[in-house]
């Protein structure tokens, strides 16, 4: 029962932040900051997944060289920031894990 | 849009596979999926449904990760405020990050030639709602045939992988840098905090920076 209440609550947050300045409150009438504030929204809630992503796979910190994930991630963002495109850094990032993994069982 | 449906498709299926994973039946994997729409916070609701959290702490997690969300609201809303409210708020159900960067990038163009656009909302419908049929589509694989995927394909890679493809072109200035800088640092430094507080300190962390860097240079 508590996860459906948890689905709703969630499906209603999401629905109600979309919603906020296209239904029901006017931009203009809100202070400065906040718009301000709302602007750094993305950058920092996707760097704070995506850094664990990449160095905390294992529950524990790993900024080794040998890292797949940290270095399959750089190769990702060099091809986000030269190709628009994120198919390109799935499928790089993705044929990037995959072969570093592949070479560091060989290694070991 | 095309290439981002090919990009959304894995992880619509990890988010899906992520549901049955949290313990959660079919029928609220895929109801999850159908009323909340968006990947991130499917992710995080089923990550804290897996560790036991107590049903407030999921939904301010899920609001905290959506608050991008308010800020793409507000960008769209003058483009369609000429819209009766039925049709902003289809509109905003449908909303995603990647159905907002194609709106604001048609409306930025039109904007530039000085074209009035006032039928753009039928190409934004049509593109919010090819990304809502194939999201549900990728979801329900996901519930389905997700416990057979092996681990050792390390699929839920692709997800941190689609959000570094939202991350790097949202980072335009020295501030936005910072701010991604200092919420990537707290959310590794506070990863021993319950209930994926860590994420919630490190987005307040950041917008905080980024704020403060603001403020400085324009002193």
């Amino acid at each position: 029962m508590s996860t459906w209440i948890a689905i709703a609550g969630v499906s209603l947050s999401t629905f109600l932040l979309r919603a906020s300045f296209l239904v029901f409150i006017d931009p203009h009438r809100f202070p400065g900051w906040f718009r301000q504030a709302l602007k750094f929204v993305p950058p920092s809630v996707l760097a704070a997944i995506v850094a664990p992503g990449l160095v905390m796979a294992g529950g524990t910190l790993d900024l080794s060289p040998l890292n797949p994930r940290l270095l399959a991630g750089l190769v990702a963002i060099g091809v986000t920031l030269r190709v628009r495109n994120p198919v390109a850094a799935v499928v790089v990032g993705m044929a990037a894990l995959w072969s570093l993994q592949w070479a560091l069982a060989r290694l070991a | 849009m095309l290439p981002a449906l090919f990009g959304l498709m894995p992880f619509g299926f990890v988010a899906g596979v992520a549901a049955i994973a949290a313990g959660m039946s079919a029928a609220q994997g895929i109801a999850l999926s159908v009323f909340s729409f968006s990947g991130i916070a499917q992710l995080i609701s089923s990550q804290l449904i897996a560790a036991g959290s107590p049903v407030i702490v999921t939904v301010a997690a899920a609001f905290v990760v959506s608050l991008r969300l308010m800020m793409y609201s507000a960008a769209l809303a003058p483009h369609l405020a000429h819209l009766d409210w039925r049709w902003r708020a289809g509109l905003a159900f449908l909303m995603t990050d990647q159905s907002f960067a194609s709106a604001a990038h048609h409306y930025g163009e039109a904007q530039a030639q000085a074209r009035a656009q006032p039928n753009m909302h039928w190409h934004f419908l049509g593109a919010a709602l090819t990304l809502y049929v194939s999201w549900q589509v990728a979801v329900v694989i996901g519930v389905v045939a997700g416990a057979e995927v092996p681990p050792d394909w390390s699929l839920d890679f692709a997800v941190v992988l689609t959000f570094i493809a939202l991350l790097v072109p949202v980072i335009r200035t020295r501030a936005d840098l910072a701010a991604a800088v200092v919420a990537a640092a707290i959310a590794l430094a506070a990863s021993g905090l319950p209930y994926r507080l860590a994420l919630v300190t490190a987005s307040i962390g950041g917008i905080a920076v980024g704020l403060a860097i603001e403020a400085w240079r324009r002193r």
